[in-house]
């Protein structure tokens, strides 16, 4: 890891990236930008297209259309071994006829580095793994998350100017998977690689990563920072994929929504059918009988009925049952106070502000 | 009698050793194996040791002629050579022709796969002397070949008949479908995923063929070309009909030997020195697995 990089700025360009297998398009018109040493995530539900953009960035499926840009350079036709990328497969896709050693040091020796020099950097990519003393065990005698950080040393020690993630962890247990994340991140932020990291669990892409592309049906929904996706959703997918919701469905005029003869406001102004979104934590509970405090800032009230209290430790969650929905109301367990029982009738109370409103399309 | 009743009748179950069980197992197969092949084969092996009469009689003492005589004499010596390295020659030439299509036929999915595995294994269902009077019809003066060459302005053709270019030729082809069948069963290790990351790694096609595809898929070649070579220095109507009598392997002059000449213990000193060479392939074969994995 001695060399450094010169990379330009807006170091990955991707423009009108479209991707069909007869008629369907598994990737849809992608456009997206990745500044040089930024880790950004592919998110979106399974069969989204998120593989398949990753492979035509690699090269290792070519484009139906667009183009694909490295440090300035069009790499759209280039092959995948002139491309200098690196790729993290979930299956890892180690060599199992060669060392560790061997594997690490296989794309030096395709770069003609000296072979005493490749295997001092081969060493100190493993050394970087913490894979120090498995240098001579082939892969099957290594556990899943050993062999993920093999492929993750053979792809960091060519210094490709990209590295692309395809759902690396999922293979691996809950614990060694969280494991994993912070040293991941933790190695891309110091050698500063761009990196595309490409999975379908949102608390990964959010925890991990500095940007989230968020995918759906083969185009770009959102791009945006964890925050932005989260306060900010740009569509109603956005919404209900990144985080938990309520949804409720109603008619809009202006900031007031109809909901089973309720109403609702929300930020902006809208018309037509609407659907409307909220995070089950952002929502506020009390009995009936209590008087509600005076608002301090614009609140939406409806009423409605506990049908469920599910206790886990931290955290209550309440099924409610209000505007004609179940509703999910989450709240910190506190000292003291018992959750309240099912059946009662309750007032949940948000903040306007919290009200993410959606048009639905027709 | 109520369920209890008939739960007690059933006497104790005594566990089986791994032992007994294998021996259980195997005793059948072995016994098979020990009438129709270890005492015919340990038959020759006495045979080898006996005097040839003329006229297809045997001598009543055991001599070590058979066996001085074959080992000193530079016709046989020869002719053990040349069968090893035409049978060699044979395996490679087969391997050379089977490989693309076994990896295209492991990549290959679904029906077509299905077609093409039948192609393969067809010429199985026709004998071997089918094939061969076939392959006369192509490679004779007069045959296909010779005929597009002609037709082309060639003045005489080429002579691919009745040599040994013909028994190569007609060997190479019947032993195809079993290089190709044992190939596919030794492409288990072979993964897409594996030559993408190869690929992405800086390595070009050919490179990933030589250092990821070779490799991995060494067990598959090891075990085409052992089936091959076994084959090939074993078969004789192949070579008989297509050298036309003019290509000398061990194979035919075995059968030379005991069917037109009726000298038994010579056919059977030379069936043994095939033998021999089977298991130097053999013991060359496990080694290499050993090596690989
Ligand atoms: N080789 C292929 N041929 C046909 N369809 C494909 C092929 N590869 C992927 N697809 C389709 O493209 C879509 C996107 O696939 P993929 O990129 O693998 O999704 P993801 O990685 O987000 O789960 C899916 O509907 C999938 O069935
Ligand atoms: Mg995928």
């Amino acid at each position: 890891m001695s060399t450094t990089r010169q990379n330009l700025p807006g170091h990955l360009s991707i423009r009108g990236l479209t991707k069909r297998y007869e008629a369907m398009a598994a990737v849809d018109n992608l456009n997206l930008d990745v500044a040089k040493g930024e880790l950004i995530a592919f998110l979106g539900p399974s069969g989204c297209g998120k593989s398949t953009s990753l492979r035509m960035i690699a090269g290792l499926v070519p484009a139906s259309s667009g183009t694909i840009s490295i440090g300035g350079r069009d790499v759209t036709k280039t092959p995948p071994y002139k491309r200098d990328i690196g790729l993290v497969f979930q299956s890892y896709a180690l060599f199992p006829h060669m060392t560790v050693l061997k594997n690490v040091m296989f794309g030096l020796e395709m770069r003609r580095v000296p072979t005493a020099d490749a295997e001092r950097r081969a060493r100190e990519a493993i050394a970087l793994v913490r894979l120090e003393g498995k240098e001579e065990r082939r892969p099957a005698q290594l556990s899943g998350g050993q062999q993920q950080r093999v492929a993750l040393a053979r792809a960091l020690v060519i210094e490709p100017s990209i590295l692309l993630f395809d759902e690396p962890l999922s293979n691996l247990d809950a614990k060694l998977r969280d494991e994993m994340r912070a040293e991941i991140r933790d190695i891309q932020k110091r050698l500063g690689i761009t990196s595309i990291f490409v999975t379908h669990d949102q608390v990964e892409a959010l925890s991990m990563c500095d940007k989230v592309a968020v995918l759906n049906g083969g185009r770009l929904e959102q791009l945006g920072t964890p925050q932005e996706l989260y306060e900010q959703p740009a569509t109603a997918f956005v919404a209900s994929f990144v985080g938990r919701t309520n949804r409720l469905r109603g008619k809009a005029e202006g900031d007031r929504i109809d909901v089973a003869g309720m109403t609702i406001r929300a930020p902006g102004r809208h018309a037509g059918t609407v659907d409307i979104m909220i995070r089950p934590h952002r929502m506020a509970m009390r009995p009936i009988l209590e008087k509600a405090a005076a608002d301090v800032e614009p609140t939406n009230r409806i009423r409605g009925t506990i049908r469920h209290v599910y206790y886990s430790g931290d955290i209550l969650q309440y099924e409610i049952e209000a505007a004609q929905q179940i509703m999910t109301v989450e709240q910190a367990t506190a000292s003291g106070g018992a959750p309240l029982a099912e059946g009662s009738d309750v007032e949940l109370a948000w903040r306007v502000s919290d009200t993410l409103a959606f048009e639905v399309r027709q | 009698m109520t369920a209890a009743a008939i739960m007690t009748a059933v006497p104790e179950k005594r566990p089986i050793s791994a032992g007994a069980l294998a021996t259980l197992l195997l005793g059948p197969i072995a016994i098979v194996n020990g009438v129709a092949f270890v005492l015919p084969v340990f038959n020759l092996l006495m045979l080898s040791f006996r005097e040839a009469l003329s006229g297809g009689g045997l001598g009543e003492a055991f001599t070590l002629e058979n066996w001085t005589g074959t080992v000193t004499d530079s016709y046989y010596l020869e002719l053990i050579g040349q069968s090893i390295s035409t049978s060699l020659f044979i395996t490679f030439l087969t391997l050379i022709c089977s490989y693309p299509i076994a990896l295209y036929l492991h990549r290959s999915q679904g029906a077509w796969r299905t077609f093409l595995l039948v192609l393969v294994i067809s010429p199985l269902l026709t004998s071997a002397v089918v094939r061969t009077y076939g392959w006369i019809a192509i490679l004779a003066d007069d045959g296909l070949i010779n005929s597009i060459l002609m037709y082309f302005g060639s003045e005489n053709g080429i002579r691919l008949l009745f040599n040994k270019t013909g028994v190569v030729i007609g060997l190479t082809e019947i032993l195809m479908p079993y290089m190709i069948l044992a190939l596919l069963a030794g492409f288990g290790r072979l993964d897409h995923r594996i030559e993408e990351a190869a690929e992405t790694l800086g390595a070009p096609p050919w490179k990933v063929f030589w250092r990821i595809i070779v490799p991995l898929t060494m067990p598959g070649i090891a075990l085409g070309c052992l089936l091959s070579f076994v084959l090939a220095i074993s078969s004789f109507i192949t070579p008989k009909l297509l050298g036309g009598g003019r290509v000398f392997l061990l194979a035919t002059e075995i059968y030379d030997q005991a069917i037109v000449t009726l000298n038994w213990p010579l056919a059977a000193t030379l069936s043994m020195i095939i033998l021999v060479v089977f298991g130097a392939a053999l013991v060359f074969y496990s080694r290499l697995l050993r090596a690989i994995s």
